[in-house]
């Protein structure tokens, strides 16, 4: 027992002197920019964004995010399979106090507005689809964590999941018809649309993190959901 | 300097002090609860003061005023979460059966408790 950990401190130790010896060989503060100084003077007049790196993650590496919530989507459905029975139920044995649960119901519509705020304004402020989902979704985690009976309406919940994904599709779809090719953001390229700086701009960038934002906030809830449901004895 | 700045700084310093009192607290209280109350009642304040006097630190050196604002609304946010997630600790590490400091003399909980079970 001893010999083993030892051993693994060991090979630990070794593995980060590799490591250490590889990044010594970069220094800190050059200029290392090739690609991002195209991003940085570009991204004004190519996608409307001020934020740069939501213009990188959703126009010039589409299919990047496309692949995450494509992740997702598989670890929410995974979850649901793997935790697929007849009857499940909220087994949570004691109600939380009256503080608790008066404070959980105050805070809940506040972290709605702030999760939304996030995503619709992923374009101008840091943030975006990912973040907004998440925070959503926190508020439905201290509401199924606040009650005992709480439930998300599921059917609900998993149809707009779909249908927040497909719209993401649709609208890649939309630009390879007008533009040539999938995701092109057909809202800035073509139209112009929306000063930059101001809340109407960015292109397709606030629709498709309001898409995600939805699409990452029933995902998660539904995890939550799933996971806080036992099976029941009949 | 304006007297925005002044006033900013004065209040950033009042709460890092608190954040040292309250971190000090930590260590020196006995049991559970009483720590909590040092964590809470003490970090809350500490926060809203440094929070608040970063905001009008800003506005005071010329930044904009959605400074303030943004300072004014983490303020809030914070004095109406602190409270509660404390509660929420306290009472689950009284129901995990945490004991309370041996110098402790009254514990109206337990009786409480005790004569609701009489009842049943």
């Amino acid at each position: 027992m001893m010999l083993k950990r030892i051993l693994a401190i060991f090979m630990i130790l070794i593995i980060g002197f590799w490591l250490a010896k590889g990044l010594s060989g970069i220094p800190f503060g050059a200029d290392k920019m090739l690609v991002g100084k195209y991003y940085l003077e570009h991204v004004k007049d190519q996608t409307g964004a001020i934020n740069a790196v939501t213009a990188v993650v959703v126009n010039y590496r589409g299919f990047d995010t496309l692949g995450e919530v494509t992740v997702l989507f598989i670890a929410s459905t995974g979850v649901a399979a793997l935790l697929w029975r007849k009857r499940r139920e909220r087994t949570a044995k004691m109600e939380g106090s009256v503080v608790l649960t008066t404070g959980s119901k105050l805070l809940f519509p506040f972290i709605m507005i702030f999760g939304m705020y996030i995503f619709i304004h992923g374009h101008l402020t840091p943030g975006g689809g990912f973040p907004g989902g998440a925070t959503i979704a926190t508020a439905f985690l201290l509401m199924y964590l606040a009650f005992i009976v709480y439930e998300i309406p599921h059917k609900g919940f998993e149809v707009t999941e779909g249908l927040a994904g497909m719209s993401y599709v649709l609208v890649g779809l939309i630009g390879l018809v007008i533009g040539g090719y999938f995701l092109f953001d057909w809202i800035w390229q073509t139209w112009k649309l929306g000063t930059i700086g101001k809340l109407i701009s960015g292109g397709f960038i606030p629709v498709i993190y309001t898409i995600i934002g939805i699409k990452v906030a029933t995902e998660l809830s539904g995890i939550v959901d799933n996971m806080l449901k036992e099976e029941v004895k009949e | 300097m304006s007297v925005l700045t002044g006033i900013g700084e004065f209040l950033v310093l009042f709460g890092t002090v608190f954040y040292f009192i309250s971190t000090l607290g930590l260590i020196r209280m006995p049991d559970v609860y009483n720590r909590m109350q040092t964590a809470t009642k003490s970090v809350t304040l500490g926060s809203l003061s440094t929070i608040i006097g970063v905001g009008l630190w800003a506005v005071g050196e010329g930044f904009s005023i959605a400074w303030l604002t943004k300072t004014i609304v983490i303020a809030v946010f914070l004095l109406l979460t602190n409270p509660i997630s404390a509660h929420a600790l306290i009472r689950g590490a009284y129901k995990s059966g945490i004991p309370l400091w041996e110098g402790s003399v009254v514990d109206k909980y337990k009786e409480h408790l005790e004569g609701k079970e009489g009842e049943e």
